[in-house]
This record gives structure tokens, C-alpha cells and sequence, in this order.
């Protein structure tokens, strides 16, 4: 037995050496020598240049951000928290089944879809929603659109509670004038205390009561010596009925010619950081890159889009022709570019 | 779409043979080392050894290591290379990682970026995923030794020593060095904190002032280069192989897929060579081959060629499930229609992938790497569709087309012993493998070493399921809320590691305030069966060969079952379907398939 121990011991000194301390330290020289810029995260600055100090970089050429600006593409849904934290990557881990991925989908769906045919070709469909959600008929009959959504999808009630702390706080504050309702969730539950997004259904169901026809939204007020304050109230517009409507409104008009956006501008990435997106949906989002830009620089929004049309052809990338993988665009590249091109040309409003 | 799995393996083949022929050459101790590697051998070598010994000096170092790995975690907020301040991990944490990185499973219940220090990452994860995929090779080069008849089963220090200095030294190497040079940061800095081109999108800190986006790094390519070539799977970040830093672009891809199955292609070249007998083993890789195919265009075709059912339109139906109080046992739930919404999802299912590797590169790797017993991941496996989500079940089921190094070659042995005995049942003879004679006492450890298998799933996977444990941990709903739970386990059995991840099992730091409230559970249950299932079948194999080295060859006549033919070949994976399919099917209808047939989306 002694004989095992000493093997042991000796075997497991000489690769913990050579694995955790020869083999690394070789690889972080041959990185320093011959790879320096990727071997520190390829990191790039404002021109697009690799960089190796975090202080003169704008990101890594490999990790996607966020890009919120109409003038900038956008990259792809991210699961992490807030989204492109790349201190912690992370997936949606949705499997087909779960009606939160279909939500996601169909909010980022809503305020951009388009009529694909009919008279209203190329129209947004978004006004149509909120025309039908200020109707308020269900199946064009029963009143209470509001009302039905919660009932009947209780899910992304309870996902809705959850999507703001704002809102979480509204409902909190809800339950502390309901506590007849809160009673009864206590004592169907053994008497278990219920958080916010237990009490989704209680809330929509007294909410539709006092506020009958609407929905519970954010809202910024602009006071008078220009500070916002946010808040929740009542809306029956805006791009919260066109976001959170949409599914429902299709399912009533299923028929509807609709212009399909491209996967992945709604399915989120496997690490959350994806840096590219399709050619097909930079495509998609030219025209409103093109009219920020148009605004922007008051130039002919027709140049503009040749221009930035001219640009993805350069950036984009495919193996194979697609036969391996698709035309792809890494965005913030592009998007340096965009700035690059264009930023000097702004002209300012004074 | 076809391009890149094809490319693949049949490059990762040619690769194989000399690979293969070089691990011979190395296990049979014909190479004259230099005068200073020499010196070492010899005090490293015990002497030769027999099963037991050779077992026992596996369990001393296995122990050995265990120790080892759980001091590294243990004291990581007070060893040095900590630049981000990582703390101490939770108990039930350490010892399932400590668990799953001795068992070369690398299941994951921490996240590498958020949970482990660069200290911890080299001497603990990029250690253990040297020298636990060689112990398995080890144990396989022993088990050969004892089928052509040797002396001794050679000695496993020595064998340890040759695995990893002279085979997955100068592979890690080579591969370390590319994936650098393809984008993979190798450096000990701490994170990298950059102003983002849009200010404010990473939200705003106390003070109003806007944050950097943290971007995390560290040595990743030394750990991701053998993480894929010792079937390992644990990855640098938690996103595995789909986070960029791992694998950035779409050449490291198909580098770090042939990865994964290249060393235990290649240990089937070796078995031909050590046994001088390439006939057995052809029979054998043409097995693996049918069955890799398969899993491969399955996914592929379920996954890359079909849209995410989640978002397309479904007509109304009609369920019937079961309840008491009506006369009929039954009662029908009607599911009103499913618009489509409005997505181009020519590409396939997108969701859970990466863009830049390519369209069938996601399911491609979903089988390989559970054909191996790798684990690692580049897209998600709790998004692929439904019955793609079956490919990797099926790999882990079955546990040995390719399988990890070593050990998949050593439970595809127990399926030959297996096949060899029914088969010599039906002609009715003694059953031979090998020119030795497989009899009861064979027998028994091999149903031992086949049977730990099913029942290290299918038990935990029904009591999580029926409590809360399991059913309130899973993020998806319904059958697909099963499988997570199943995959869990089966993943645990089969020394794999990957996973559908939405299950809640981290707990986190020791000091985190709302861990997954299940975790400790989850963390002891998976560890458990992580030993169970790699000690058991990598011991009783060893004995198996063990008792075969004893017996007397009985000279080939024309009455000898041949297992070097085609129609062994077919009868063998008549074998190994037909077992997997009585254990597993009835598991496999109440996950993936119940979630394909619907309904979709599942309590809205």
C-alpha cells in the first residue's frame, strides 16, 4: 500500500506541474509573442484597430453589445442580465413548449411588423392592434380584452409582474389595499405569503374593474423643472398594447398577410453575446438605420441607404458560399463603420 | 447543411489512424525514452500488476485526487491568481464539482466565469481534464492487455504518466496554440472593463455615472483544448463552447468538433493494432459509425431543417388524459388553434445558437458530443426542438458509439460480451471472444457493469419528478420540464456532462442569499451517481478481462462464432438497440416525444 501512496503522490506532483503550470505558462508566452491581441480578449478601439488596454477600447470584436440608438443595427436578443454582460454569459434555455419563448417572439414582433400584402402593404400593423385593443371586444364580441388576456394566459401575466421593478412595485402596493384578496391566496395555500407575481391574476381581475378598457403601462412624466419621474397608469395606446397585444390580435386575425422578420432578430443567442447577426436581418433594419441617418445629417435617405447597403456587401461573410454557414455582419463592427462614415457628417439642429 | 458533419468525420478518421497507430506504439512501451524522461519512467513504474493491483492503484489515485480537488475549491478566495475576487462556492457545490471532474463528467453546476478563479481553473478544472480522461484510457489499455493474453495488465502509474505526457501534452498543445490564434484570450488578466460605443446600455452605477461592460477572460484556450480532446467538456465560461471567447469562430468550430471524437476514434485504431487485429475492430467502428450517422442526421434533420415549433401555427386539437372522476377514466381537454407568427425561420431553430459557426453545426456537435461522453456544448440543448432533443438523450443512453476516451470502448465491450453470449446462446454453443471462453461468472459482472447504467437514471430521475425537488426546479413546462430533469441524470450516468441547463441547480458562492432552492439536492444527488456510474463499469470490465487472461484460448475451428464478420457486426447492433430501446423507451415517450406531439406552447 505505501508503495501506491508514494506512486501516487509523485505522479500527481509531476502533472499538477506540468498541466497547471508548464503547459499554461507556455501557451500565455506564445500568446504574448505571436497572438498579443487576441490573447487579452481582442479587444478594438473606435477605428476598429485591435487594442490590448481595456481603457482605450470600445469592446472585443468577438462579443456583441447592445445597441439601442435607431441609427446603430441591432444585434440579437440576449438571455443575460442586463443583456451582452459578458461577466456572465447565458441562455434562454426556453424549449419549444414554453410560452414565454413564443412571447418574447411576439413582442419583439409586434411594433415592427408589416402588412406583406393587401391594400395595407407595407403598413405597420401596430395601429390596427391598438384600434382593436380600444375596441376592447374579444372575438368581436365579448367586452374585456384585458380581462381575457390574463385569464387566459396566466403565464405571461405572472411574467409581466415580474418584467419591471416598477411594476413589481405597483402590484406590491396593490396588494397592500387588497388584503381580502391576499387573505384568500393565504388561505388557499397553506397559508403561505404570496409574492407579486402570485397575485398576477387577482390584480388583472380588479384592475379591469377599475380601470375597464386599459392597460397598466410605464409611463415617464416630465415635471417642470425637467426631471422624469416614471410611474404606472392606465394607457389604452403606445407601443405597450402594440408589444404585449400583438400575439392576441393575430391569433383573431390568423389570415393576416404578414412581412416575415428574420429568426434570428427575435431567437436569442446560446451564449447571450453573440457579435453577428444575418445579412437578412441587417437588410431588414437598413431602412430605419438609413432614415436616423437621413434625419441626421439632412442628406437624401436614397444615398444613404445605397451607402450603407454598399457597406454590409464589404462586411459580410459566409463560408462556402452558405453551404457551411449563412452571409453573416458582425455588428459592432458595422456599426463603427456607421459612425465612422457618418458621424462627422451630423448636423446639429442649432 | 450536410457539408460540415460529413467534413467532420471524415477528417477527424484520417486523422485517427496515425493517432491511433502512435498510442500503440506509446502503450506498448516500444518508444526509448531520453535519458532524463527515462529516469523518471522508472521511478514513476511500480512493477508489473495484476487486475487487482492495477484497480487498486487506480482507486488510491482517484482518492488521491479527490483530496486534492476539493482543497484547491476549498481554500480559492485565499490561493493567489484570483483578480476578480472569487469567494468560497458553496458546500454541496464543492463536492459536486469535485464529483464530476474526478468521474470526467465536468457536469456543471457552477458557471466557470462568475464561480471559479484562475488558480482554480488551471490547477483544478484544466488538471483534472488531463489526467481523468488518461485514467479511463488507462484502464482500457489494461483490459486489451488482458484479452490477447499478457502476463500482466502493465502498470498503471506508468500508463498514466505515458497518457498524459506523450499523447495529450502535444495535442493540447497544438490545439491550445490555434485556438489562440483563432481569437481564444489566453492571458491572466482580470476582466476587461470597457466603455461600450452606445453609453448607458449596461445600465448606470450608484452614481449616475454609465457602466463598462465587463468583459470576462482569462487562460481559456489552455483549458478548452483539452477539455474537447479528453471528452471532458468542462468549459472556461459557462456557455461552453457557444460563448466566443471558447470558440470564436467557425474553423476553431470544426477543430474543437473533430476534438471531441478524435482520441476515441483513434483508441479503436489502437485496439486493432495492440490485438493485431484490425478485422475485430473494423466490425467495431462500422457499429459506431451506423449508429453516429444516425444520431447526427436525426438531430440535423430535426433541428436545421425544421423550424422552432414554438412559433409556427397549430391547428386545434383535442387531448385525452386521464382522470378519475369521470366514467371513462378520461376526459378530453380541447386546445383551441395556434396562429403562426410571422418569423423566416429558413434557417431552423435558432434559438440557443450561435450565428457564426454555421447552420448544422449546433445539432452536429449536440450528437457527437454525446456520442462521446464530452458534454461540452455549442448551442443549447434545452432549445433544440423537440425530437432533435432526443439525439443527445439517445448518444447518452446507449453511452458508447465513440464514447469518452477509454471507458466508451470499455461499455462497447460490455455489449460485445453481451452480444457474444446471445448470440452463441442461439446457436448453441459455448459463447468465445477472442478465443476465450465468456462464462457466468463474465456474465454477471457484465450485466453489473450494463444494468448500473438504467438504474442510476431512471431511479433518481422518478423520485425528483414525483417531488419537489425535480418538478418545482425545471424552467420549462410539461414533458419538456421532464426531460430536463431526466437529461440531468442521464447526463450524470453517462459521465457526460452537458445538459438541458434551465434546471435550477446552482447554489453559488456560500454566501448567496437566493440560491436555486434545490440545489443542495440536486447537487448530492448527481454527484452520487457521477461515481457510481464511473467506477462501477470501468471495475467490472476490468475484472471481466481479468478472468479472461486466466483461461486457457480454445483453438478456432470451423464452429467458432466469429465476431470479425458483417453478420456479427449487424447482430451486435441488433444488440445494443434492442437493450437501449426495452431500457429507455418508455422514458423517452414521456419527454421529448409527449412535447413534439403537443401541445405547443404549453400552458400559456
Amino acid at each position: 500500500m505505501l508503495k501506491h501512496v508514494r506512486a501516487t503522490l509523485l505522479l500527481e506532483a509531476l502533472t499538477l506541474v506540468i498541466c497547471a503550470v508548464i503547459y499554461p505558462a507556455f501557451l500565455l508566452g506564445v500568446g504574448k509573442l505571436l497572438f498579443p491581441s487576441q490573447a487579452e480578449g481582442s479587444l478594438i478601439d473606435k477605428s476598429g484597430k485591435p487594442v490590448t488596454n481595456p481603457d482605450e477600447a470600445v469592446g472585443s470584436s468577438l462579443i456583441g453589445q447592445t445597441f439601442a440608438d435607431e441609427a446603430h443595427f441591432q444585434t440579437r436578443p440576449s438571455a443575460t442580465s442586463p443583456g451582452y454582460n459578458a461577466a456572465a454569459s447565458a441562455a434562454t434555455n426556453w424549449g419549444a413548449n414554453n410560452p414565454l419563448l413564443r412571447d418574447r417572439v411576439a413582442r419583439i414582433i409586434g411594433p415592427i411588423a408589416k402588412y406583406a400584402d393587401g391594400p395595407q402593404k407595407g403598413q405597420p400593423v401596430g395601429p390596427d392592434v391598438e384600434k382593436w385593443f380600444q375596441q376592447d371586444l374579444v372575438g368581436g364580441k365579448e367586452k374585456g380584452i384585458v380581462a381575457a388576456w390574463a385569464k387566459n394566459y396566466p403565464t405571461l401575466a405572472t411574467n409581466w409582474v415580474k418584467s419591471d421593478p416598477l411594476i413589481t412595485e405597483f402590484v406590491a402596493g396593490w396588494m397592500k389595499e387588497h388584503a381580502d384578496a391576499v387573505a384568500k391566496f393565504k388561505s388557499e395555500h397553506d397559508g403561505a405569503e404570496p409574492q407579486p407575481p402570485d397575485m398576477a391574476g387577482d390584480f388583472f381581475e380588479s384592475f379591469v374593474k377599475t380601470s375597464p378598457g386599459a392597460w397598466p403601462s410605464i409611463q415617464e412624466e416630465k415635471a417642470a423643472d425637467g426631471t422624469a419621474t416614471k410611474s404606472v397608469k392606465p394607457v389604452t395606446t403606445g407601443s405597450d398594447i402594440q408589444t404585449y397585444f400583438f400575439d392576441m390580435w393575430l391569433q383573431e386575425h390568423a389570415d393576416a398577410k404578414l412581412e416575415k422578420v428574420p429568426a434570428d432578430m427575435v431567437m436569442a443567442s446560446g451564449s447571450g453575446l453573440d457579435p453577428h447577426i444575418t445579412l437578412k436581418n441587417a437588410e431588414y433594419q437598413t431602412d430605419r438605420v438609413a432614415a436616423a441617418w437621413a434625419a441626421r445629417t439632412k442628406q437624401d435617405e436614397g444615398k444613404i441607404k445605397k451607402e450603407i447597403q454598399e457597406l454590409l456587401k464589404q462586411k459580410a461573410d459566409s463560408i462556402m458560399g452558405g453551404k457551411i454557414r449563412t452571409w453573416i455582419v458582425n455588428v459592432l463592427e458595422v456599426n463603427l463603420a456607421l459612425e465612422d462614415k457618418f458621424g462627422s457628417q451630423v448636423v446639429s439642429d442649432k | 447543411m450536410w457539408t460540415l458533419p460529413v467534413l467532420i468525420l471524415a477528417v477527424t478518421f484520417a486523422l485517427a489512424v496515425p493517432i491511433g497507430l502512435f498510442m500503440a506504439w506509446i502503450f506498448d512501451g516500444r518508444y526509448r525514452a531520453p535519458a532524463w524522461l527515462g529516469g523518471l519512467e522508472r521511478r514513476i513504474d511500480t512493477g508489473p500488476q495484476d487486475w487487482k493491483d492495477y484497480a487498486i492503484a487506480m482507486l488510491v489515485f482517484n482518492v488521491a485526487i479527490f483530496i486534492v480537488g476539493f482543497l484547491v475549491l476549498v481554500l480559492q478566495p485565499w490561493l493567489p491568481l484570483n483578480p476578480d475576487g472569487k469567494k468560497m462556492l458553496a458546500p454541496t457545490m464543492i463536492f459536486n464539482t469535485v464529483c464530476s471532474f474526478l468521474s470526467n463528467t465536468n457536469l456543471q453546476h457552477y458557471s466557470g466565469e462568475v464561480h471559479l478563479s484562475y488558480f482554480s481553473q488551471l490547477f483544478f478544472i484544466c488538471w483534472k481534464q488531463f489526467i481523468t480522461p488518461v485514467i479511463g484510457l488507462c484502464a482500457l489499455v489494461a483490459i486489451i492487455r488482458g484479452l490477447r493474453g499478457d502476463r500482466d495488465m502493465g502498470n498503471f502509474y506508468l500508463d498514466l504518466w505515458r497518457g498524459v505526457v506523450y499523447l495529450f501534452l502535444p495535442l493540447a498543445t497544438i490545439v491550445a496554440v490555434l485556438l489562440i490564434a483563432g481569437g481564444s484570450p489566453m492571458t491572466l488578466e482580470g476582466n476587461a472593463k470597457v466603455a461600450t460605443l452606445e453609453t448607458g446600455v449596461m445600465g448606470a452605477a450608484p452614481d449616475g455615472s454609465a457602466n463598462p461592460q465587463e468583459i470576462a477572460r482569462g487562460p481559456v484556450a489552455a483549458v478548452v483544448a483539452i477539455k474537447q480532446l479528453g471528452t471532458n467538456g468542462g468549459g472556461f465560461f459557462g456557455a461552453n463552447s457557444a460563448h466566443p471567447f471558447e470558440n470564436p469562430n467557425p474553423y476553431t468550430n470544426f477543430l474543437t468538433c473533430m476534438c471531441i471524437i478524435l482520441v476515441p476514434v483513434s483508441t479503436l485504431v489502437m485496439f486493432g493494432r495492440m490485438l493485431k487485429d484490425y478485422r475485430q475492430a473494423g466490425v467495431i467502428f462500422a457499429v459506431m459509425l451506423v449508429l453516429s450517422a444516425t444520431t447526427i442526421i436525426w438531430a440535423v434533420s430535426f433541428d436545421s431543417a425544421q423550424p422552432n415549433p414554438a412559433l409556427i401555427a397549430h391547428e386545434a386539437e383535442s387531448f385525452k388524459i386521464p382522470d378519475l372522476a369521470a366514467e371513462t377514466g378520461e376526459r378530453d381537454v380541447p386546445w383551441p388553434a395556434v396562429a403562426g407568427l410571422p418569423v423566416d425561420q429558413q434557417l431552423g431553430n435558432l434559438e440557443g445558437k450561435e450565428l457564426r459557426f454555421g447552420t448544422a453545426a449546433g445539432p452536429t456537435w449536440a450528437a457527437l458530443t454525446t456520442n462521446s461522453s464530452n458534454g461540452s456544448v455549442n448551442a443549447m440543448h434545452d432549445s433544440l426542438n423537440p425530437l432533435a432533443g432526443l439525439t443527445p438523450m439517445t448518444g447518452m443512453w446507449l453511452n458508447c458509439i465513440w464514447g469518452g476516451v477509454g471507458v466508451g470502448f470499455i461499455n462497447f465491450f460490455i455489449y460485445l460480451v453481451i452480444g457474444v453470449f446471445l448470440a452463441g446462446m442461439m446457436v448453441g454453443r459455448t459463447p468465445e471472444y477472442l478465443g476465450k471462453k465468456v462464462e457466468g461468472r463474465e456474465m454477471k459482472l457484465a450485466m453489473l457493469a450494463l444494468l448500473i447504467h438504467p438504474l442510476m437514471i431512471l431511479g433518481p430521475t422518478g423520485v425528483f419528478a414525483a417531488t419537489d425537488w425535480g418538478n418545482k426546479s425545471t424552467n420549462n413546462p410539461g414533458a419538456h420540464g421532464f426531460s430536463e430533469i431526466l437529461y440531468e441524470f442521464t447526463s450524470s450516468s453517462a459521465n457526460n456532462g452537458s445538459g438541458f441547463e434551465g434546471l435550477a441547480d446552482t447554489y453559488g458562492f456560500n454566501d448567496n442569499p437566493t440560491p436555486a432552492p434545490f440545489a443542495p439536492q440536486w447537487d448530492i444527488a448527481c454527484g452520487l451517481v457521477m461515481l457510481i456510474s464511473r467506477f462501477v463499469p470501468i471495475i467490472a470490465p476490468l475484472a471481466i478481462a481479468g478472468s479472461l487472461a486466466a483461461k486457457k484460448p480454445t483453438p478456432f475451428t470451423a464452429g467458432t462464432l466469429r465476431t470479425d464478420t458483417l453478420t456479427f457486426g449487424m447482430f451486435l447492433l441488433g444488440t445494443i438497440l434492442l437493450v437501449g430501446a426495452l431500457l429507455f423507451l418508455p422514458a423517452a415517450v414521456l419527454g421529448p416525444v409527449a412535447e413534439h406531439w403537443g401541445p405547443i406552447p404549453f400552458g400559456w
